[in-house]
């Protein structure tokens, strides 16, 4: 009977996958042709050492596009990065400013970074972009384009390149598989806004309009967020096809488990019960389960296998339509799958997530519970611990 | 204040990444000096022989192809990041004891300066082209077997050979040094990326070589850090 469940549901989730491909096929069709270029500002909030800072950064300044300004903003000048930040602004002067700003405005440290930048910030149309983004000289124009009189947010796709370490190379791949297939998904077959903070464009009036930066100050999730209330204003949140480059280089594989173990819990906190369907998008995870109920037999042995091979293909067909080759890696993708489904378990057990040096504790939405809320509950947990034991 | 790290290697020895790509990790960090350090080891101890014999060295025959590559990523370094690239080498003088064993690094090297020579030979070479001097992990290392000790013991015979001593080298300190008041600086023993995060120098001086040479030689406006990415 169990069997049969873990059958049917590998079955389904198959499907799933097949129309997440889909998705992305569709996605990558799409073209937008208009010629609006109107002059943008760009932020890229900054906070410690990234894989090839110093290109990301860089490339945004060689843009092919007619009137537009980098604010690179920091929270203080002892900030590693502000080191790359004053060589690339003394590269291109004309283009790009350094904002810092060590207020206390806001729990997201990416939020506190960016409000005094946005108010220096010289244009209508803004752009939030990472600072882990790397970008083509057409990447403006592109996502520019994509906006028309109702778009309120134009995001982007991205994949993961340059992987070197075993950690880089899982991260890239779950770039390049689950997380641009779900975004696709989402998107053309579930039409959810789905925003994501490595690249969104907004017009000011409409920000303001949505509560500006005091709506996501304290939230963890505020690309998601900002989304939301765009769409709930009735504003279009659009996914330009053209894809950011994530550059992951020399990740290693606990900088890979953190990163996923924080997204799946930011998941958890906003999908809510939607959550339970994320296992669905991982056949290879549900294709181990038939080993235990069908006791390692070589019945589940041949589902096993023949789901990975499946998978497998799956995935090369993705890294071909978003031409970024897997080459060995393909090894690691029953790893990556397998891990990144013990992963998924992790939010039922913690809401603490720690995020560039930084420890969080998130509820609903991904609302951030400050530190000294989290001591004192720590303190008199310890207490309580004292007193059992005495 | 320059960021500097003097003590780096590449597959030109026994570094995990390449010249050309150790190059833009500190590049694409923000770093404004580095120095390339690759090993000279010493081919007459059974340590020596098996660096040769895998070729964990810089020898005679390879040191200008070295040498060269070095100019080319120095000059490619500083057009994009503006950042100096000073050639050297890890002279490496091992031996099963490590109060026999030392580590001495030569900045701004010009010619080929085998390890199997006397200390004072290597020592009046490195001077005579007007190189730097730095004795490298002078003291005990946490978690090492074989530590490179003889400068340190001897330090009374050679100290005024040498320009500075590494005060910090990768996680750890050499409080000796300070104690001593020898003129200092910190590095990464860089072999893997993730090394980049470690003790660091910071130089007081103008971006050129022979200022940062009278910085380092005159301890003045140099400072220590732990680069945390």
């Amino acid at each position: 009977m169990f069997l049969w469940i873990i059958l049917a549901l590998i079955l389904v989730s198959i499907t799933i996958y097949f129309f997440q491909i889909l998705a992305l096929r569709k996605k990558l069709s799409e073209s937008y042709n208009s010629t609006f270029l109107p002059p943008v500002s760009i932020i890229k909030p900054l906070k410690g050492i990234d894989d090839n800072l110093f290109d990301n950064l860089e490339s945004f300044c060689k843009q092919d596009y007619p009137e537009y300004e980098i604010i690179f903003s920091l929270q203080d000048v002892n900030d590693p990065a502000y080191r790359i930040a004053e060589k690339i602004k003394n590269k291109y002067p004309h283009l790009v400013r350094i904002i810092l700003d060590g207020s206390q405005r806001a729990l997201n440290p990416k939020v506190k970074n960016m409000i005094t930048a946005y108010r220096n910030s010289k244009y209508d149309y803004f752009l939030i972009s990472d600072s882990n983004v790397y970008v083509g000289k057409d990447y403006l124009r592109k996502t520019v384009s994509c906006m028309t009189e109702n778009t309120g947010l134009i995001t982007n796709l991205i994949v993961g390149v340059s992987g070197r370490s075993i950690g880089a190379k899982l991260e890239n791949l779950q770039l390049n598989s689950f997380v641009i297939l779900a975004t696709c998904f989402l998107d053309k077959f579930l039409k959810m806004p789905c925003s994501i903070g490595k690249s969104m464009l907004m017009r000011k009036k409409d920000f303001e309009e949505i509560g500006g930066f005091d709506a996501i100050k304290d939230i963890l999730a505020e690309d998601y967020m900002l989304g939301k209330l765009m769409h709930e204003k009735g504003k279009g949140v659009v996914l330009s096809n053209y894809m950011v480059k994530n550059v992951n280089e020399y990740w290693s594989l606990s900088r890979f488990l953190n990163r996923h173990t924080r997204w799946a819990k930011i998941r958890w906190k906003i999908g809510g019960i939607k959550y339970f369907t994320e296992p669905l998008s991982n056949p290879l995870f549900l294709s181990s389960l038939t080993f235990f109920v069908d006791n390692f037999s070589i019945m589940s042995l041949k589902v096993f296998l023949m789901t990975l091979l499946l998978k497998i293909s799956f995935d090369f067909y993705t890294s071909r339509l978003i031409k970024s080759p897997l080459n060995i890696s393909v090894l690691l993708i029953p790893i990556k799958d397998l891990i990144t489904a013990l992963i998924w378990f992790v939010p039922f057990i913690s809401c603490r997530l720690s995020w560039r040096g930084n420890i969080y504790k998130i509820g609903k939405d991904t609302i951030i519970i400050p530190n000294n809320n989290l001591s004192s509950v720590r303190i008199i947990f310890n207490k309580l611990k004292t007193a059992f034991n005495h | 204040m320059l960021l500097c790290d003097f003590h780096i290697h590449t597959k030109y020895s026994d570094g995990s990444i390449e010249l050309r790509k150790v190059v833009d990790i500190f590049g694409q960090a923000g770093f404004d000096v580095i120095a390339i350090t690759d090993h000279v080891v010493n081919g007459d101890s059974l340590i020596g022989k098996f660096a040769h014999r895998f070729r964990f060295t810089i020898t005679h025959k390879n040191f200008n192809e070295y040498m060269e590559n070095i100019k080319y990523e120095a000059q490619r370094a500083w057009n994009k990041y503006e950042m100096l690239v000073i050639p050297g080498v890890e002279i490496s003088k091992n031996y099963l004891s490590s109060e026999k064993s030392a580590h001495i690094l030569i900045l701004d090297i010009k010619d080929f300066i085998p390890a199997c020579e006397s200390y004072e030979n290597i020592f009046l070479e490195a001077k005579k082209q007007d190189a730097l001097i730095i004795a490298c992990h002078p003291h005990h290392m946490r978690g090492e077997i074989r530590n490179t000790l003889y400068l340190w013991n001897n330090r009374d015979i050679y100290g005024k050979y040498i320009d500075a001593w590494e005060i910090a080298n990768r996680d750890d300190v050499f409080n000796v040094v300070s104690l001593k008041k020898y003129p200092y600086i910190a590095n990464s023993d860089f072999h893997k990326p993730r090394h980049l995060y470690s003790w660091k120098t910071l130089l007081n001086c103008e971006k050129d070589i022979i200022s940062i040479k009278r910085c380092i030689k005159h301890n003045k406006g140099v400072a220590i850090t732990l680069f945390r990415g």
